[in-house]
């Protein structure tokens, strides 16, 4: 389970090297964002690029430090139990980023053997993810040349590997055809039911609206709205998710701009 | 532990990579050490004669020299028929030198009169001049047995003539080629850690970084001094091979062209060898954790490269300034890496006794800049800025 409370994040802007006031040399990447993502549940982070999704993403998990407000990841606060979040998170970031000179077996087997897990209990826990993600094909190849479908399968192999409560994707379906994005959805669901806490990033409203059973949209760093999909389509009086979206993010903006 | 499963994993994927196996175990250990020491051998070989080799001479009328011809043979010379077109054969090179006995050679022998010999030489070649070289020093040990027997013959003492007997001993270890061949050794094996370790800390560092795949290795439950350190483990190992194999194909370089330069003075046998290779190991650490620090400052293997190459002058910077500044062995330059090992590396070859001191302070300045830099290095992992 995520709870995120008030996230706040900002960053040095490069290049702005004249006296300016503090406030305005640095961008907000996140200004606000509270969201609570359940267990057994598919949570959809909603929102344009920029809005900061990645941002969000990177401090829950521990990779960067929010500069204001909380996170639990399944009880441990991301700014204070660093490794205990990391035991719990599985975190597959926007670039697949695997290794191209390993095998896409050996991308696994790095990964779990790092989580902690024996030689013997890493071959085994590689060849079952091998098997759930049908990677028979190419998983004893070297990952150059790899299509992007291939390259995420083995990125989500890897953020799995140590069986983590909590897994969160950022765009996963970046890049993907529409087999491989349905392959990847059956699976993400498989995970729900589970009973594991997947969060999952996107831009793309359709898939947040097949996938999602809780979605939270985010606009210019701030959390704008939680809810069911039918929660948000009724909270705005609207049939679409995209109407709903421009709704919501116009009714958090008014008054406020940047 | 991590930092263990980190180097092994880096250590395998390197090891697939041609570039960095090309110049960590290829360039570095075996390519510089040929290209220099190789030249600088050949150069030697060539003033330096070597007396036990044994060498064919071309004679004109050997029939009538038996006893020269003998004495010739003893000191591995073969004689050989001469070419008709004696010149000619100089000039293109055919033969090195030929040795001409007049033919009333063995008469002015008899009647003790100076007996005549014409060595014909092409000065305009080295070859041709340094085998005159050797065939004058047998010669003139032969007139002097001669010379002396004929004396002994009239009832004097030989050794009346030997007014002097000068031996010359040169103790200083500065001749100015033993001294270059001296810095050679350390120039190789500096250079041959930097090589080592240059790609392979590049890969695991500015490579990580733009291949993203520093971001999920980073989400994982380790602590970041743990993957600093399992990329210092991966280079070190690399580094450490370079150097081995250096030391070796040194040794193996010397053994098959043996230089005798200085009377002997200047060292590349196995103990020497291995005693420069201890001398210069506290290197191996500094080297890959120089190589680790400032390739996690950049953000792409490009800038890394850009950065270690301007780096590489490190090496080379004490060889110019010991060959020209001639800065000695003090309590001050021991402490500092590089430097250190410079001088010690060379003090190592000439065979001169070396302070425990200086070998003390060397050992522990090198090991605290390598403190140093590891301490920057995790720092440097610490940053958040090491994700954009
Ligand atoms: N390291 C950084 N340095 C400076 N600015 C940053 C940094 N990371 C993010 N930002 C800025 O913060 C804002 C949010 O970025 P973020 O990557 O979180 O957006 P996103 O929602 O993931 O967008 P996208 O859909 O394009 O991936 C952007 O304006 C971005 O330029
Ligand atoms: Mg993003």
């Amino acid at each position: 389970m995520i709870v995120a409370d008030q996230l706040y994040k900002s960053f040095k802007r490069q290049g702005s090297s004249r006296r300016k006031p503090e406030t305005q040399q640095r961008i907000v990447a996140v200004n606000s964002v509270s969201f609570k993502a359940e267990d057994g549940c598919i949570t959809g982070l909603l929102g344009p690029n920029g809005a900061g999704k990645s941002t969000t993403l990177r401090m829950l998990a521990t990779l960067v430090k929010p500069e204001k407000g909380h996170a639990t990841i399944d009880g441990n606060d991301v700014g204070t139990q660093v490794l205990q979040v990391r035991k719990h998170l599985g975190f597959m970031p926007h670039n697949a980023g695997i290794y191209p000179r390993l095998t896409a077996r050996e991308n696994i087997q790095y990964y779990a053997r790092l989580c902690g897990l024996s030689r013997v209990q890493s071959q085994q826990r590689t060849g079952e993810l091998v098997e759930q993600l049908a990677m028979q094909k190419f998983a004893d190849r070297r990952a150059t040349g790899f299509s992007q479908g291939q390259k995420t399968k083995v990125a989500l192999a890897r953020a799995l590997v140590h069986r983590p409560q909590t897994v969160m994707l950022d765009e996963p379906t970046n890049g993907l055809d529409v087999m491989a994005t349905r392959g990847l959805r059956d699976i993400i669901r498989r995970l729900a039911a589970e009973g594991h806490c997947i969060l999952f990033s996107s831009h793309i409203m359709q898939e947040v609206a097949a996938l999602c059973d809780h979605i939270a949209i985010i606009s210019d760093g701030t959390v704008a709205m939680e809810d069911s999909l039918e929660g948000i389509l009724q909270r705005t009086n609207q049939t679409d998710l995209e109407d709903a979206f421009v709704q919501a993010t116009q009714l958090s903006n008014s008054g406020a701009d940047e | 532990m991590s930092f263990f499963i980190i180097m092994l994993k880096e250590v395998i994927d390197n090891l697939r990579d041609k570039q960095t196996v090309f110049y960590a175990l290829l360039f570095g250990p075996v390519l510089l050490p040929l290209l220099l020491g190789g030249s600088m051998v050949a150069s030697f070989k060539q003033l330096s004669i070597d007396f036990d080799e044994v060498t064919t001479l071309s004679v004109v009328n050997a029939d009538k020299a038996p006893t020269l011809m003998e004495f010739l043979y003893s000191n591995n010379i073969d004689v050989v028929a001469a070419p008709i077109n004696v010149q000619g054969s100089l000039r293109a090179g055919v033969a090195l030198v030929v040795l001409e006995i007049t033919d009333d050679y063995a008469e002015a022998l008899r009647e003790g009169t100076p007996a005549q010999l014409t060595l014909h030489v092409n000065n305009a070649s080295k070859d041709s001049a340094k085998a005159a070289r050797r065939v004058n020093a047998i010669l003139s040990l032969y007139e002097q047995t001669i010379s002396n027997l004929r004396l002994q013959h009239r009832g004097i003492d030989p050794s009346i003539f030997d007014s002097l007997n000068i031996v010359q001993n040169d103790v200083s270890s500065e001749g100015a080629n033993g001294q270059l061949l001296a810095s050679i050794l350390p120039f190789l094996f500096i250079m041959s850690m930097v090589m080592g370790g240059f790609y392979l800390a590049i890969d695991t560092t500015a490579g990580e970084r733009e291949r993203q795949s520093l971001e999920p290795l980073l989400s994982l439950p380790i602590s970041r001094t743990q993957v600093v350190l399992g990329k210092y483990a991966a280079t070190l190992c690399f580094v450490l091979l370079s150097t081995i194999l250096t030391a070796l194909s040194i040794f193996t370089l010397f053994k098959l062209f043996p230089v005798e330069i200085m009377g002997g003075q200047v060292r590349f046998d196995g103990a020497t060898l291995t005693r420069a290779f201890l001398l210069a190991s506290p290197l191996v650490f500094f080297i890959s954790a120089l190589l680790i620090s400032v390739s996690a400052v950049t953000r792409s293997t490009k800038e890394a490269q850009t950065y270690l190459g301007l780096l590489m002058i490190f090496p080379m910077a004490p060889f110019f300034l010991l060959q020209f500044l001639n800065i000695r062995s003090t309590l001050v330059t021991m402490p500092m890496p590089m430097l250190s090992q410079y001088q010690l590396l060379e003090s190592a070859v000439l065979g001169d006794v070396i302070p425990t001191l200086h070998i003390v302070l060397s050992v522990v300045g090198t090991l605290s800049a390598t403190g140093l830099l590891l301490l920057l290095a995790s720092r440097l992992y610490q940053r958040e800025k090491l994700l954009d």
